[in-house]
Parts: C-alpha cells; structure tokens; sequence
C-alpha cells in the first residue's frame, strides 16, 4: 500500500512566553526564563511546597462567541487561540483555510492530561461541601472531561473531520501529532490540526510535588528552575499553554503552493510496560529506534534532538542514557524546559514547533539553566550556548507517566 | 414579588447570563429564533432560575413550552405560586404499614 507522504505547514502556540510562535523563539533567542513565583496565587494551598511555574497570558475569551466560550476552559482557549493562528499561518486566513478542504477531511486532534483543573477543581468545591449534585450548572461538565480541548476547538471551528483527544500526560501532545500523521498517510484525512492544550492549577503542580517530582528548591530564584540536565535539577516547573500544528497531504500541500516547513518521516510510540512513574532507558531506546526505522533514517542523519528533559532526576538520567546509547556524543541535544517549564501535554508539540523554528533559522538554542552537567546525564552532546548550524534532520523525544514514549522524525521539505 | 419586578430580574438574568442587549429583551421576544437561544442555553436558564427564585424546576414539563421572554416570567410565577402552595399545604401523611 502506498502511504501519503506528510508536511507540516501551519504553526500556532501560546505559551509562557506569549502568544504566537515568535513570541516563543524570542525567548529562546534571548535565553530568557518565563518561570515565576506562584505564591501570591498558591499560598492558600496546604502542603505545596512548589511554587513556581510558567504561566501563559490569560486568554482573552471574549473573542470567542458566547455559544462556543460556555463549554470552553483555559485550555480550550489556548487550543482555540493556537489551532486558529496555525490555520492563518498555512493559509493567510482561517476563513481560507476552512474552505481550503472538502467536509469531512480535515481532522483534530487536540491532547492534553485531563480535562481542564480549573474546571475539576471548582466542580469539587461546589458539590462537595452538602456532596448537592444540584449545584452544577449544565456546562462544567464540558470543560471537565478529557476531550475538553479537542472537541471545543472543533466545534468553534465548525470542523467534521476526525476529532481525537489523545490522555496520555506529558506525551499527549506528541502523541496527536503521530496520529495526525497516521491519519493522513493512510489517506483517512487531508489534513489535521494537532497538538496539544493544558492549564496551570496548583492541584496539577501538587500532583507532581506528591510524588517528589516538582522542583522545590528555587520558590525564591524561579528563573534558575527546572535545570534540564543539570546536577542541581530537582524537578519539574509547570508551564500551561497550547501548540498546534497543521499537518497536511504532501501533495495537498503542493498543489495549493504552501510553505513546507518540515517533512514528517516517522514516529512511534510504545510503552515500558516496567513501571507507572519511572521512565525506562530500554523503552525510550526502543521508541527511539522504532521512530527512527520507521522514517528510514539512520542514527548518522539526525541533526538535533530536542530532548524531553524536564529537570527530575530520574527521568534526565535514564533520557540521556537512551540518546547516549543511540547517538553517542556527536548529536547536539538540548531541552526547552528551563525557558517555559514543562507544558505537560502541549509540550511535546510546542518543543516541536521551536525545533521546526530552528531548522527554519538554523540554530539550535540551548538548555537553560544547565550550569553542570549531571554525571549521569554525560557521554551526550549537551547544548549550552546557541550553535548555529544547518538541521536537515531532527527528533522530538516525549515520555510521560505510564511508561509511555513518543518520537517524532521530521526532515527538511528540500526541493520539491 | 409583581409580574413587573420579576421581568426586570429575568431581563438582568438574560444580560448577564446570555449577554444579550436590554434593548432586545422586549416581552413577545422569541429566544430561539430571534435571540439565538439553544437547547443547553435553557438548561442554563433553568439552572440560574432555580438559584435567583429558589425553585425547583428540573422536572417540569413546562419548561418546554417557553418561547418567550413572557413565557420565562409567566413559568417562573407560575412556579413560585407553586412552591408557596406546597409550603402552605400540610406535610402528605405518612402511609401505615398494612
């Protein structure tokens, strides 16, 4: 059978730096930190010893028609706001770009690690206290469940193609981005809107600080946290946000002149089946080569690999031991995560839209906040300055709770 | 509470609620076709009633049959008079095992 080949060829984000894609790479550019103290909003909270994260603009929901906004929460907006400017970035405008394909043929796949909270959180706070299910309103269910995001987008955008929500935590995002790729190789879509859509909310921070996962130690110096790599990394910082990108039919693409930023040329995703919380070197190796057999690319042609790297002690250790074993030490690697925190389920497709920006400026930008490479994050090629360089071939690396890996392969359109 | 009073507190619920322009919310005003209501907008509105004039109208087939802003005061007194009968009225007797 022969398979569609797929092209990347609109992007839209919002995320700690702010809104849109050059907001993003300002910020790498200018080696910036988006961490902040949480405490004026987070004091209340018993027992969170984090109080740092990135937190993105709040959205401006009046911009969005009150029929859509009602059933929409924070992440809804963000997914809403990121999915329309990667819509205007393929095609000029959305109006075009929903006019652009036949009904039933553009898709949306929106992931993300619940459903908003914000939203969980106040259903909780009114039931619980007399536990009087008489008290939710009609529409807070729709912000709770965990296609939030996904089907809100959908709906404002008026969409009937294939909507997905893909709940697999920090690797959601990534993981809408190879089932949009699937979707299109194998012909069932001309084009996806994917990627992935979260919101901050102490519970999400507590969540990790439970498992002594979430970095404590920098609540008076939140620039220098997370520290991706780093001897002194102590954990993840949340970030919120959303990243959405448009993946559409290679010949699609063509036939209607578009700007190609990146090729998709492979992906998987696996699980460890070892453990619930601690990633697995064996597992990320075998997701890694499994990403990269299917994309027909030797380990010799990556260019970059944009780690997943979010500053916990175990997970950067067992990550850099996988990239270790399958590009040595002449790969550059670096993280974004010291910039914007980790965006859980929109990270994997925000760091991927940073990357497709640096294959665009040819420039890798570094790990934040790596002062001292751990011991056990060495033997890889660590990025700590800008290096400027050609990328014709990178990865994007996600893993998440579960044991669950993601990679992606993608690869300079080149002539056409 | 007069029919007038409980207009202007149901035509602020309509602003606030659906933001819809006070100039708009005339008696004979249909929600529907001229107002762009839909279905989980007067599941909405049902919930908001409930909690401004402590009533219970989840199960009332009345409900149905609101087309207008009219048809919102009318249920709504409708349903006041309802809930002061049944707390005037004494409580049901307690049916003795047989």
């Amino acid at each position: 059978m022969q398979l569609n080949r797929v092209v990347i060829t609109g992007l839209g984000a919002v995320t700690p730096f702010g809104d849109g894609y050059e907001a993003l790479r300002a910020g790498l550019v200018e080696k910036r930190s988006a961490i902040v103290s949480m405490r004026a909003h987070w004091q209340h909270f018993i027992n969170l010893r984090s109080m740092v994260a990135g937190p993105a603009p709040d959205p401006n929901e009046k911009e969005v028609p009150r029929q859509d906004r009602r059933s929409m929460s924070r992440m809804s907006f963000y997914g809403h706001n990121a999915a329309r400017q990667a819509l205007t970035d393929a095609f000029g405008n959305v109006r075009a770009a929903l006019a652009g394909f036949p009904a039933g043929r553009l898709g949306c796949i929106v992931g993300s690690t619940t459903g908003s909270p914000i939203a969980l959180n106040e259903t909780f706070e009114i039931m619980l206290p007399d536990r009087d299910l008489g008290k939710l309103n009609g529409v807070k269910f729709f912000q709770c469940v965990s296609h939030t995001a996904a089907m809100n987008v959908a709906q404002c955008l008026g969409l009937t193609g294939t909507v997905l929500a893909t709940n697999a935590a920090c690797a959601s995002g990534l993981q809408a981005v190879g089932a949009a790729y699937d979707l299109i190789r194998l012909g069932s879509q001309d084009a996806v809107l994917c990627g992935g859509a979260e919101e901050l909310h102490a519970s999400v921070t507590g969540s990790f600080d439970a498992l002594f996962a979430a970095s404590c130690r920098y609540n008076d110096t939140p620039s220098e946290t997370p520290r991706p790599f780093d001897r002194d990394r102590d954990g993840i910082v949340c970030g919120e946000g959303a990243g959405i990108l448009l993946l559409e039919d290679r010949e699609h693409a063509l036939a209607r002149g578009a700007r190609i930023y990146a090729e998709v040329i492979g992906y998987h995703t696996c699980a460890s089946g070892e453990h619930i919380s601690q990633s697995n070197r064996p597992a990320l190796i075998h997701c890694l080569r499994q990403a990269l057999a299917s994309a027909g690319a030797a380990p010799e042609e990556i260019d970059y690999v944009n780690a997943h790297a979010a500053g916990t002690p175990q997970g950067d250790t067992e990550e850099a031991a996988a990239i270790r074993e399958i590009f040595g030490d002449r790969v550059p690697v670096s993280s974004l995560k010291g910039n914007i925190g980790h965006t859980l389920g929109a990270s994997g497709p925000i760091e991927l839209i940073a990357t497709l920006l640096m294959m665009r400026d040819q420039v890798i930008h570094p790990t934040l906040n790596l002062r001292n490479p751990a011991p056990d994050c060495d033997g890889i090629r660590h990025v700590t300055t800008p290096l400027s360089q050609p990328l014709a071939t990178i990865v994007k690396n996600s893993f998440a709770f579960g044991g669950i890996n993601a990679a992606l392969v993608c690869r300079n359109a080149g002539p056409t | 509470m007069d029919k007038q009073q409980l207009a202007a507190r149901i035509t602020g619920i309509f602003e606030t609620e659906f933001e819809i322009a006070p100039e708009k919310l005339t008696p004979d005003v249909n929600l529907f076709q001229d107002l762009g209501l839909d279905s989980l907008d007067m599941v909405e509105l049902m919930f908001v009633l409930q909690k401004e004039f402590t009533i219970q109208v989840r199960d009332s087939e009345e409900a149905r049959a609101i087309r207008t802003l009219n048809d919102v005061c009318d249920f709504v007194l409708a349903e006041i008079a309802k809930n002061a009968a049944c707390s005037d009225s004494p409580p049901p007797a307690v049916a003795s095992p047989q």
